[in-house]
């Protein structure tokens, strides 16, 4: 039990920190608010590539540093801390690590390297219009056709399609699963803009008999639903570093703004009533904190954490949702006000809470998981 | 970071639960639910000294003073797998008082008693509240007055839990009434609860545990029972305190309990067909509490850890309290919701109980550690304080 950083992981964490705190600032994201222009900062994105930070969990054969999920997840952190309008999860979580797991040579040649320069951007498309489980494709489904496979369905929210070098996307076979990296602009690809509480560019993607190569498919269907399985736990587990950045962040500013804003003639802080509700954000960021770090270490280094990551991503729906709206109240009008900068992190809070299961979702499959015996105490 | 046990740690728990295993006889067991899961009874006090001898009770302590020189996060370990084998362990003494003797107590503190406790042989009752001085602990008026080479201790505490069985009471007292500021003119004393002048009644309470009040009577102690310096006592009082609340909060009954309950709703079967654990509420509820456990699990040893590194800081120590003791009660009634109305009928009944009837007294000791051990509001003032940085009201 080891709950301290490492020196790398100490650097790594400081880095972001840096960049992040000097670029990313209300300027730069009311630059992006109500779509006015596309989620992405591009300078900001080729400034963590340079630092290396891109490729941090990426083999250093591809051009990365070499270090582990730990790193990553720390890294996420700091992005939900700062709300970075960079598309790190879907590109080099949800993406990037199965190529690196699973791919073939010829695949992480042909991929990891670009990533971690900056300059190819993944993605993953993850959920279908009513089928939130990413390892269960049901509307997207796939024959074969030859060497090529020919892919129909529908994808819905899908992170940056449109500017996307390859979608990472899952149909179903006739048995299985197959995992493949679509290309965009294949033939039968349509995609169409969705307006996304957080103002990421998300899209619908609608394939009608898209022929993908052998060359591309990253997993066979005895493998697929394993593979969707692995990323999405890890994307899971991103999801709430991401979280545990933004409450964290959303707790200081609240404690910040208490301790300057006065009424009757003192700070708002010295009252009880609003001193413990920023307690009660302190303790439920420390349960986020500790849950989270449990889930990143254990997939760090491959054990199986299913019960782990299930009881972080409640812990990040429950957590994520109370700070936000406590950290909401205890700003009064000015948590709202849309030239202070709380309130995208209320939309970040948000989207980290529903995405890949809410709170009552996850308690319900992690339910299952006990009345089958495979979730006792230890 | 690496937060998982090492493989070292894993076989030193399996270790640790094969031995009580074997010691929690079911005379013992018997003997401690007759005691309101409470201890002090005789083969309750034999099984201390047992563990004492076997170098459990000091597993995590240094080996000059008698341990085995392993480092916090065993000696939770040790802990958490002996209040989940269900014995009543007595960590005030062990866990919060016994470390703070070995680092602020005088010679015969360090070299006699320090030694008895690692044993199993001695236990200490804290003698902190009165009538006025509660959560305001600094107002307390039970007093010390130098006579001649002694004191003479005179005053009344409440709430002395364990103070029957035990062998001394770790006592807050005003040895300076004159202080600039009244927490300065506190002293601690080691008083023995045989002394001359030392009484105690009983205080019957919700859970069926008996607490006390005790009363201290021109009481005379020489120098050796005051512990630490002269009007030095407030250090010693928060410093035993933040041991405390980690204690208060250990995972390892509520674990063992979980699983229990688990395997109760996987057996039984409902008068209407299936299983108590194929309704969905029931998973729901089981999932609430085991998502809870894990943070708890987690606070816990972040905790052990820190005290490792010398980095344990007030607000998690005060988190560790509020969020366990309010992490409990929830978890009690979810859990008694799965077991319905039998979880109500007590563990003496000739029939009908369900799991020894503990969710039955469960319930009714869950509302002590809110308050316990210093009150949650308290703790709330101290996180908002020392862990967000915010301005308090000043009292």
């Amino acid at each position: 039990m080891d709950f301290g950083f490492s020196e790398q992981q100490g650097e790594v964490q400081a880095l972001a920190r840096q960049i992040l705190s000097e670029q990313v600032t209300p300027e730069k994201l009311a630059s992006f608010d109500e779509f006015k222009a596309e989620r992405f900062d591009r300078d900001l994105w080729r400034q963590l590539a340079e630092a290396g930070l891109l490729g941090v969990a990426m083999d250093e054969t591809y051009g990365g540093m070499g270090f582990g999920f730990t790193e990553l997840a720390l890294f996420v952190e700091e992005l939900g801390r700062s709300i970075a309008p960079v598309p790190a999860i879907p590109s080099l979580v949800s993406a990037a690590l199965p190529i690196q797991r699973f791919g073939t040579t010829k695949q992480k040649e042909q991929w990891l390297p670009g990533v971690a320069n900056g300059s190819t951007l993944l993605t993953a498309a993850l959920l279908e219009p009513g089928g939130e489980k990413p390892e269960n494709p049901v509307r997207t489904t796939v024959t074969v056709e030859g060497d090529n496979y020919r892919l129909s369905g529908v994808k819905t929210c899908v992170p940056f399609a449109r500017s996307a070098d390859r979608i990472l996307l899952a149909a179903r076979y006739e048995v299985g699963v197959i995992v493949v990296l679509l290309d965009p602009a294949a033939a039968g690809v349509s995609i169409q803009e969705m307006q996304y509480t957080t103002f990421e560019p998300q899209y619908e993607v609608r394939l009608d008999e898209v022929l993908v190569a052998a060359a591309d498919v990253l997993a066979e269907p005895a493998e697929g639903a394993e593979v969707m399985a692995w990323l999405t736990e890890r994307t899971t587990a991103a999801l709430c570093a991401h979280q545990l950045g933004v409450s964290d962040q959303s707790m200081r500013m609240t404690a910040s703004y208490t301790s300057e804003r006065k009424q009757f003639g003192v700070a708002i802080a010295t009252f009880q009533a609003v001193g413990h509700r920023a307690a009660n954000c302190f303790i439920d960021v420390e349960c986020l904190r500790l849950n989270v770090y449990q889930a990143v270490s254990l997939l760090d280094s491959e054990s199986e954490a299913t019960t782990e990551v299930q009881i972080a991503k409640v812990w990040a729906g429950d957590v994520g949702h109370r700070v936000s709206y406590a950290s909401q109240h205890l700003h009064g009008g000015t948590g709202i006000d849309r030239d202070y900068p709380l309130w995208r992190f209320c939309l970040w809070a948000r989207h980290n809470e529903l995405m890949l299961g809410g709170s009552a979702r996850q308690l319900a499959d992690l339910g299952q998981r006990i009345a089958a015996g495979e979730a006792y105490c230890s | 970071m690496k937060v998982e046990f090492t493989p070292q740690q894993i076989e030193l728990r399996e270790q640790l639960r094969a031995y009580f295993g074997k010691l929690m006889t079911p005379e013992l067991s018997a003997e401690c639910a007759r005691d309101m899961g409470e201890g002090g009874g005789p083969l309750w006090r034999d099984a201390l000294r047992q563990m004492g001898r076997d170098g459990w009770i000091g597993l995590g302590w240094p080996e000059e003073l008698g341990g085995k020189g392993m480092s916090p996060i065993e000696q939770f370990i040790f802990v958490e797998e002996i209040m989940r084998a269900g014995y009543p362990f007595p960590f005030l003494t062990t866990e919060s008082v016994g470390p703070q003797l070995a680092e602020h107590g005088n010679d015969w503190q360090k070299s006699e008693l320090v030694p008895k406790i690692l044993n199993g042989d001695l236990l200490i009752s804290i003698g902190y509240s009165e009538a006025g001085a509660g959560t305001d602990l600094a107002a307390l008026t039970t007093t010390a007055v130098k006579d001649g080479d002694e004191w003479v201790i005179n005053g009344q505490k409440m709430w002395t839990s364990l103070a029957h069985f035990c062998d001394y009471t770790w006592l807050a007292v005003r040895t300076d009434p004159d202080a600039p500021k009244k927490h300065q003119g506190i002293s601690l004393f080691l008083v023995p609860n045989d002394a001359p002048g030392w009484s105690c009644s009983p205080v019957n309470t919700l859970g069926g545990v008996r607490t006390n009040t005790t009363y201290y009577d021109n009481i005379r102690v020489s120098d050796k029972h005051l512990v630490g310096e002269l009007n030095g006592g407030w250090k010693l009082i928060t410093g035993q305190l933040n041991r405390e609340r980690l204690s208060l909060v250990n995972v390892g009954p509520t674990s063992a309990l979980f699983n229990k309950v688990v395997d109760w709703a996987r057996e039984t079967e409902l008068a209407s067909g299936g299983t108590v654990i194929n309704q969905p509420w029931v998973q729901m509820n089981l999932a609430r509490v085991r998502t809870g456990i894990e943070a708890l699990k987690l606070v816990c040893y972040k905790q052990a850890w820190a005290m490792t590194e010398g980095t344990l800081n007030m607000a998690d120590a005060s988190a560790a309290k509020v969020y366990g003791s309010e992490f409990f009660i929830e978890a009690y009634r979810l859990l008694g919701e799965i077991l319905g109305q039998a979880s109500l009928v007590k563990s003496e009944s000739e029939s009908g109980q369900v799991l020894s009837g503990r969710l039955e007294r469960l319930y009714r000791t869950a509302s002590i550690i809110t308050f316990g051990g210093g009150t949650n509001e308290i703790q709330r003032d101290i996180i908002s304080a020392a862990g967000l940085w915010m301005p308090r009201a000043s009292r």
